[in-house]
């Protein structure tokens, strides 16, 4: 059975390097990161050498290792066969000779491998003396087996739920977090260190509460072996063996319980009301009511709502804790938000996919397709302009430059404008279909169509950079202090602005979209959400 | 909208000037230099339940899509109601109801949701879209499922939401891509018996389908399309010319040889 199953994890990885070329370059891609992960990480581990905290950053890596096998598998549910118990439920296959098939089949990939050659860094950052090498290779197959083993407990246990409607929205919103995390140690951790808040001797103490769980007792075990203390570390590696024995026991239970339990049916959402909201409204009304709807009640909506605050704050890091603190920096993460609002939003016909040849039928006229794009832009204003204006207020404070939240404010109220009126215009004339491909939470552009995707999102920076500029023209007018009537005053003027834009992109979009109503069907068609 | 110097108004009197509810003459489409649909001709009459028949891939639902004005054909006419789908779009959308093969609704939204924001995109004042709404879903057997988000949906229960969305305005000709795929028998009897009311009043129906029984007891006309040409055409009598229909059916598409003595192995309990 693991020889079975490891051929099968074989054959599907050769089966992706056959089929389409995304699939093709998301494997090399796949494999090329997995490289740099393992180079990474064994040079950061070397490094480590002589460090007085080398053993606190070894137990930061290995932890940080652990809760990448804990979080990717189930990103990864939909990609890897093996890691669905249903696939081989119709099989005659006894629950322990499967687990250690399933297990083969996890140590096989260019992860894996990677895992353990990055980790055998602490080989010459962390053990000396013939027992610490040996203890330390030791340390490495124990940690990488139990990142595997927690990480077959989880999408096992997680299986019936991840198979599910309700569990692949939950699974959508741990985006949000990774992405912020990301973005916390590619932008944020470098400035910290540049300006000197940040070092090695900042995750001092920081195994004292981490050493006696699994990553800690296996770095741990290594710095006693090369102490001379040898029990010591062969009691901790015993442990962490116990440990590993005991997930595996509680997998197979739960892998036995998965093989023979009905599948989850969706537990159905009611839903609260009677009716549509804005009925007084007509079409215009009921187009807004149900983008107000699918922003609330569509994970993806809610993600890129979060994602926009998260890109507003990275833009805006450089103010916050770079050197400089420079204010109008603040001003370019409002641009981003306002950005990302209508690149988030643009393309309303492939993101709706099949269900927009309803709207379609209805939409008989110019007249109706302005109705449209005024009903989606209706609701899109009224969650993006609150929450960009706080935004814009908090991380001014965060600067400690508030009247700096005004004028960013002011440039995301336009911005917003802009980015609508441009995202209709990029609807009704370079529509493209989205897909939802396993493992990924959000909707991408179709293959074929990627290229499109990337025009979005330069065509929504460059149209609200450049409309931005009579309002941060106006800002620089202004000065650093100007009279407090000018807040207002300006305020609505970019409320004005960004109306107006929006205004001539709704026109525009109608008068694009009308003849192309039939190729707008066959995209949303295409679209496979 | 008149027919000029007729004194006519309605579409029932539109289409009695053609004579066909439905209208098609030379209609092409191909996709990547292959014809999908190959100069079909159709004449479906108003108050008729027609069944288009055919194998995968015959060009049914490319067919339909272009009736519907989903997809725009390489060639060939159509009319609705006495309106050019392709000529005036508005007007004939706002006469016809459309139910596609793969039913994909706004799944966001619940079944009340869904069919009260077809109903006041088609133009319905909220409250009778409301009430409408309502009512279909009663009748669809839905009313129970009603706050349920169309998300946790069944196939057939899709099926059925969606009809109601394409029967909400009334639409003076209905068009359904295999509406009863999916669906179980108790739901399909409602179905059937709202389509054979739903044409009782005049209104015309014209419907996908591969099984040939339901063709047969339901619709009074029927069209078997292969290879994107209308092999047969006329009332289901004339099709069926004293056999059952998927006798007929097998006899004009040819049945599709298949060497089964490679299969000698199957049934043996040895391995």
């Amino acid at each position: 059975m693991a020889r079975l199953l490891v051929q099968l994890k074989l054959q599907l990885l050769r089966n992706a390097l056959r089929s389409s070329t995304p699939a093709k370059v998301s494997f090399f891609t796949s494999c090329f990161f997995a490289v740099v992960v393992a180079i990474a990480a064994f040079v950061a581990l070397a490094l480590l050498r002589g460090s007085a905290t080398s053993v606190d950053l070894t137990t930061v890596i290995f932890t940080a290792f652990a809760f990448g096998w804990l979080i990717l598998p189930i990103f990864a549910f939909g990609l890897d066969s093996t890691l669905d118990p249903a696939t081989l439920q119709l099989y005659p296959v006894r629950t322990r000779s499967l687990a250690v098939g399933l297990l083969c089949a996890s140590f096989t990939g260019a992860w894996p491998v990677a895992n353990v050659i990055g980790l055998l860094g602490v080989t010459v950052g962390l053990a000396s003396g013939p027992l610490g090498e040996v203890v330390a290779v030791l340390a490495v197959v124990l940690q990488v087996l139990f990142c595997i083993t927690l990480a077959r407990l989880v999408t096992t246990t997680l299986a019936r739920l991840l198979r599910s409607r309700r569990g692949r929205d939950l699974a959508a919103f741990l985006i949000v977090p990774i992405f912020a995390l990301y973005e916390f140690f590619a932008q944020v951790v470098p400035r910290l260190a540049a300006a000197g808040k940040l070092h090695a001797s900042s995750f001092a103490g920081f195994d004292s509460w981490m050493r006696w769980l699994p990553p800690g007792l296996a770095a741990h075990a290594i710095l006693d072996a090369s102490t001379g203390h040898a029990s010591t570390a062969l009691l901790r590696l015993a442990i962490l063996a116990a440990v590993i024995v005991v997930l595996g026991a509680v997998w197979i239970r739960s892998l036995g319980r998965a093989l023979v339990t009905a599948d989850t049916s969706t537990q159905s959402s009611r839903v609260h009301g009677a009716a549509l909201p804005f009925a007084r409204w007509g079409t215009l009304g009921a187009v807004a009511a149900r983008f107000w709807i699918y922003q609330r009640r569509e994970p993806a909506s809610l993600v890129y709502w979060a994602l926009t605050a998260v890109i507003m704050a990275v833009a805006s890091a450089s103010a916050i804790f770079g050197k400089q603190h420079h204010p109008a920096v603040l001003l370019t993460g409002a641009v981003f938000g306002a950005a990302f609002v209508g690149y988030f939003h643009a393309n309303t016909v492939g993101q709706t996919g099949p269900p927009f040849i309803y709207e379609a039928m209805a939409l008989t006229g110019r007249r109706e397709l302005r109705t449209y794009f005024w009903g989606q832009d209706i609701a899109l204003t009224v969650i993006a302009l609150p929450l960009l204006v706080a935004v814009s207020l908090g991380l001014s404070a965060a600067a400690g430059r508030w009247e700096y939240g005004f004028f960013a404010a002011a440039v995301a109220v336009a911005g917003t404008g802009a980015a609508l009126g441009i995202s209709n215009i990029l609807t009704a004339t370079l529509a493209f279909p989205m897909a939802t491909r396993a493992g990924s939470p959000l909707r991408q552009a179709a293959p074929g169509y990627t290229a499109y995707g990337l025009g979005g999102v330069l065509a929504n920076l460059a149209t609200v950079a450049i409309t931005a500029i009579p309002v941060i023209v106006a800002v620089v007018f202004a000065g650093a202090h100007p009279p407090v009537v000018w807040y207002p005053v300006l305020l609505c003027c970019a409320a004005a602005y960004g109306f107006g834009l929006v205004y001539v992109g709704v026109l525009l979009a109608a008068i694009a979209a009308g003849p192309k109503l039939p190729e707008l069907c066959q995209v949303a068609l295409a679209s496979q959400l | 909208m008149g027919v000029p110097g007729t004194g006519l108004t309605g579409w029932h009197d539109r289409a009695r000037v053609g004579g066909s509810a439905i209208r098609v003459r030379g209609l092409r489409k191909s996709f990547g230099g292959k014809a999908a649909v190959d100069g079909i001709d159709l004449d479906i009459a108003a108050g008729s339940l027609a069944g288009l028949v055919g194998p995968n891939g015959a060009g049914k639902t490319t067919s339909l899509s272009m009736m519907t004005g989903l997809l725009r054909p390489d060639g060939g006419s159509i009319q609705v109601g006495g309106l050019d789908v392709w000529e005036d779009p508005p007007a004939v959308k706002a006469i016809i109801g459309v139910v596609p093969a793969e039913v994909r609704l706004f799944d966001r939204l619940s079944g009340a949701e869904v069919l009260e924001y077809s109903g006041r995109l088609r133009g319905l004042s909220a409250a009778e879209a409301r009430t409408r709404s309502t009512q279909l879903l009663d009748v669809l057997d839905l009313t129970a499922d009603a706050k349920r988000l169309v998300a946790d949906y069944s196939t057939g229960m899709r099926k059925k939401a969606a009809l109601g969305c394409a029967l909400i305005h009334n639409p003076s000709v209905l068009f359904l891509d295999e509406p009863l795929e999916g669906v179980d028998p108790i739901s399909a009897d409602v179905i059937r018996r709202l389509l054979t009311r739903f044409v009782g009043s005049g209104s015309t129906v014209l419907f996908s389908s591969h099984v040939m029984e339901l063709v047969e007891q339901v619709c009074d006309h029927v069209t078997i399309i292969d290879r994107g040409r209308i092999v047969a055409s006329g009332t289901t009598d004339q099709v069926r010319d004293g056999k059952t229909l998927q006798q007929a059916f097998i006899d004009l598409v040819g049945p599709r040889a298949t060497d089964e003595e490679v299969l000698s192995w199957l049934g043996s309990s040895s391995s």
